[in-house]
């Protein structure tokens, strides 16, 4: 009680007055890192002297946190709920209650699926749907395995499911170290690739260093449905270096490179006979007998041991992002030495914590959704989706999974309908940001949402459906235009905003048409399509 | 830069030319919008056409012709308008237009397969690197599009391409049509028109509300595109070419590859800055020569009295017209009297849009086997399609945080096609 009045009036001189607080002495391990954040934010926005929007209200907490959260909106019932509450301390409850729901584990996989995949992950013909990779994944996040153990996991690729993030690299050792460094180490390694790297201190050696892990693996398609495969891993074979791109030459013939851990040491292992012979494949799609000594064992223990430097920063990064748009490093997966953290302070906070807790996401989730920084409100002047001192909310443009889910949730419709046309959304909202990052909206996107079944589907009267439930309820229409809006938006409408849609939905005799109509256009603003 | 008379001349010209062709459009895109016809004409940059041939045409068989030798085959060749370029005998009507071809007979490329030869084609680099490259279209509808156009910027005909707008992002995104030209998936609102225009105009009132105190760019970008998508179901009546088509049809020969064409035309003309037009089964394994006459029968008309209607208009200037596949055809044929993929020695030709037409480039020995002079490569071509178009062939961009430049490193225009 004593720490949140505090906290509260930090909150009235920091943003009303415009005073802030420099970093404090205090060791940053002795406060709550929500407090961490918020010193060094505000200590930042006071040496620029930035000026600030306030802070969200309730309900634009409240979707916020929800979509972040549990992937979609939320519903009629949880929106008039939390605005009626008139307790405190009820964003706090909120943010138990969202760690605490089933949908929880299924919208932060999807986050993390994305993350390893992308849209486009390698070896397309096998990893595109993913069920069984999919299932195995939500269990981690539902069960609340420690971060840095289910990457152990999907690194091991020895439990049903798993292996699929392996599978994307199918014969390509290059590319597995190029993803894994970026993914799990937050480290740049596809330029040395072809050349040293140019800025920063990573050489060729050091690429195929790490490709010599994965070079071994060997990928197997072993049936079943959904469709599964093992990962098998010879005991000989080497990545072979054959200088820079521009040293190529048709037959050139590659040195071995020695399997080299990330700004580490050489591996050290057992030399095979002399008379060694490599097993055949079983010709059933059996897997290979474990090795007696596995690089793919060795790696994964390296990557995810406690001590591993790269690990907690990265991922702690990364989920800050995911919250608040940017990363402390930015772009998140760009660790170097000539891209400094914005604020060092709160960076080594974060990546420490998220150690010390044990790689607990949760805990890591619950600090910054409860921190002033992320509770900002998305008004004001600045332009930026992704402001650079986290003077306003970030906006991001919702996934393709949670704009179905949204508009399923706003549209109280049936969860028989929870796949239907979700190839499609994939499709058109799948990938909406250009190579940077930046939201573009497309042509596509828009004619399937004006002139598709599949959108159509929610406006719709259903029976129980919210275009139902408005047109059976016998109040005023004033009264069913505020429940439309907070069906939809998780917000009242303003005045002018509810005499314009009872205008617009008394002109026709028939309201019925014109109640889809105005559900279109909400679940098609642009207040719907992002989180901010 | 150019004068400001040639502007001048040119927007004239443009205006005329929209006039005489009779075209109807709904809202002529940037004209319309523009505050006069001078600064429509300074967006007015210059547009492409790709012919795509699929599977990859036998360069033997059309445009270098290896008469009287072992991987000669049957075909004839003709005299064109231009000494040195003979084609073959069906492709008489091409022979009459040679004069606008540049054609690269030593094309020496790197893929050799379907799939991947499509992407290089495309984009110009290898697909193996999977960094996700623009393709050719989305370069030229970033670079050369106007963004208040009504139309989309990159239009496909068929299924063909594969790489799509890459690092570039959603806004240059290939928009598909069908081999024909007829608008493809979701073109069709299933409201009345007038309660489309009421609900668009209840969206953008709610918008209006939301941007008083949100000011963030994403909202912008999605109201645009919301703006632009229905803008082109206001403009789409233009895809509808029934009319024109039954007075064009002996010209462009009747079928879905013409009729592609002749919606190519129409577009290019319109302001759309790149389309592109398939044209299916040219993978002849087996039976080449039955299948490229064939093809060629369709081809000859569609191509020809593309180029000459473009010259006609006043377009060809400013419309780079490319015939092109993913990979060449071995000059050895095989036992089924087919001949395989070959990217040692193939040829690709360009006209019009700046290109010095009238002139062959590169060369191969006696029987097509290699390049005897001039190679160009994928990055070269490229480079040069760039060049013409008045497209930094250099330009940088980031994917992530990796510099990335439109052509590879070392690529160079052909300064004789320019």
């Amino acid at each position: 009680m004593m720490r949140s009045n505090n906290r509260l009036a930090l909150y009235a001189s920091g943003l009303l007055l415009g005073v802030s607080f420099a970093s404090s002495p205090v060791q940053a391990q002795d406060k709550p890192l929500r407090d961490v954040i918020d010193t060094e934010i505000r200590a930042k926005w006071k040496e620029e002297k930035i000026i600030l929007t306030g802070r969200a209200d309730d309900a634009a907490f409240l979707r916020r946190v929800t979509i972040d959260l549990v992937g979609t909106v939320p519903t009629l019932e949880e929106t008039t709920k939390f605005l009626a509450d008139s307790d405190s301390k009820k964003r706090e409850k909120l943010v138990e209650t969202l760690l605490a729901d089933p949908r929880f584990a299924e919208a932060q996989a999807n986050v993390w699926d994305l993350v390893l995949f992308g849209r486009n992950p390698g070896n397309i013909g096998q990893t595109r749907t993913r069920p069984a990779f999919k299932t195995w994944f939500e269990k981690q996040f539902a069960d609340g395995v420690a971060y840095d153990k289910w990457v152990k996991e999907v690194l091991v690729a020895e439990q049903r499911g798993s292996e699929m993030f392996l599978v994307q690299f199918r014969n390509a050792p290059e590319e597995a170290a190029v993803h894994v460094s970026r993914i799990f180490l937050g480290t740049q390694l596809q330029c040395a690739r072809c050349h040293d790297h140019p800025y920063d201190v990573w050489t060729q050696k050091d690429f195929y260093g790490v490709a010599g892990f994965f070079v071994r693996l060997v990928v197997q398609d072993s049936g079943g449905m959904p469709k599964t495969f093992t990962i098998s891993e010879k005991m000989s074979g080497e990545v072979l270096f054959s200088g820079t791109a521009k040293d190529q030459a048709p037959g050139k013939k590659g040195e071995p490179v020695k399997a080299k851990f990330l700004g580490g040491a050489e591996l050290t292992e057992p030399a095979l006979p002399k008379d060694f012979k490599e097993q055949p494949l079983p010709k059933d799609g059996g897997k290979l007998p474990m090795p007696a000594f596995s690089r793919k064992a060795k790696f994964a223990e390296w990557l995810a041991a406690a001590d591993n430097p790269y690990l907690a920063k990265a991922a702690a990064n990364r989920v800050w992002a995911q919250f608040m748009g940017r990363g402390i490093v930015h772009p998140i997966d760009d660790f170097n030495a000539e891209n400094s953290p914005s604020h060092p302070i709160l960076m080594k906070a974060l990546a420490d914590g998220f150690a010390s807790h044990k790689f607990d996401l949760k805990w890591l989730i619950r600090e910054i959704a409860n921190s002033d920084a992320y509770q900002l409100a998305g008004t004001g002047a600045v332009t930026a989706a992704l402001p650079k001192r986290f003077e306003r909310a970030r906006v991001r443009p919702l996934s393709a999974e949670e704009i179905v889910a949204a508009m399923r949730t706003a549209t109280a419709s049936e969860p028989e309908s929870k796949n239907s046309g979700s190839e499609y959304f994939l499709r058109y909202f799948g990938e909406p940001t250009n190579g940077l990052g930046d939201f573009q909206g497309s042509l596509a996107e828009h004619l399937f949402a004006n002139n598709g079944e599949q959108i159509r589907n929610f406006t719709r009267r259903k029976k129980g459906n919210l275009t139902d439930q408005l047109l059976s309820a016998t109040e005023p229409w004033e009264v069913r235009v505020e429940r439309l809006f907070l069906a939809v938006l998780s917000r009242r409408p303003k005045p002018s905003e509810v005499t314009k849609f009872v205008a617009f939905i008394k002109d026709d005799p028939k309201p019925e048409a014109r109640l889809e109509d105005a559900i279109w256009v909400l679940v098609n603003s642009s207040e719907f399509r992002f989180n901010h | 830069m150019l004068p400001f008379s040639h502007l001048s001349r040119r927007t004239f010209l443009k205006g005329a030319a929209v006039t005489g062709s009779g075209l109807i459009l709904p809202n002529w895109g940037g004209l319309a919008h523009a505050k006069s016809a001078t600064e429509a004409a300074v967006k007015a940059k210059k547009r492409c056409i790709l012919l795509w041939m699929n599977g990859g045409a036998s360069q033997i068989d059309t445009f270098d012709m290896k008469s009287g030798r072992p991987t000669g085959g049957p075909f004839r060749p003709i005299k064109s308008k231009v000494a040195g370029l003979d084609v073959c005998e069906y492709l008489p009507k091409i022979a009459d237009v040679a004069d606008k071809l540049a054609v690269i007979r030593s094309m020496k490329t790197q893929s050799p397969d379907h799939p991947d030869g499509i992407y290089h084609m495309h984009t110009c680099y290898k697909m193996s690197e999977r960094t996700p490259h623009p393709e050719l279209g989305a370069v030229i509808a970033k670079f050369n599009g106007n963004p208040d156009a009504d139309l989309p910027s990159f239009i496909r005909m068929g299924s063909t391409g594969k790489g799509g707008a890459g690092y570039l992002g959603p806004a240059y995104e290939p928009f598909g049509a069908s081999q024909d030209g007829r608008l493809g998936s979701f073109a069709t609102p299933y409201l009345a028109d007038a309660d489309e225009k009421k609900r668009a105009d209840l969206f953008r009132f709610v918008e209006g509300e939301f941007a008083v105190d949100h000011k963030a760019e994403p909202f912008d970008s999605h109201r645009t595109a919301k703006e632009r998508a229905w803008r082109l179901l206001r403009a789409k009546a233009l895809f509808d070419t029934s009319k024109e088509w039954l007075k064009a049809k002996d010209r462009y020969g009747d079928t879905v590859f013409g009729r592609g064409c002749f919606m190519a035309r129409k577009l290019v003309e319109s302001g759309v800055p790149f389309v592109e037009v398939g044209q299916e089964n040219y993978d002849s394994h087996a039976d080449n020569f039955v299948v490229h006459k064939a093809n060629m029968q369709v081809l000859d008309p569609a191509w020809s009295s593309l180029l000459a209607d473009l010259e006609a208009s006043g377009q060809l200037q400013d419309t780079l017209v490319i015939w092109m596949g993913e990979v060449g055809r071995t000059p050895g044929i095989n036992n089924r009297a087919g001949r395989d993929h070959y990217i040692r020695a193939w040829t690709i030709v360009l006209a019009g849009g700046g290109i010095k037409g009238g002139q062959v480039y590169g060369s191969t020995d006696a029987d097509g086997k290699d390049v005897k002079e001039n190679p160009v490569t994928e990055g070269d071509l490229f480079s040069t399609i760039y060049a013409t178009l008045g497209i930094n062939h250099r330009a940088k961009h980031y994917y992530g945080v990796r510099p990335i430049w439109l052509t590879p490193e070392g690529s160079q225009p052909v300064k004789e096609l320019l």
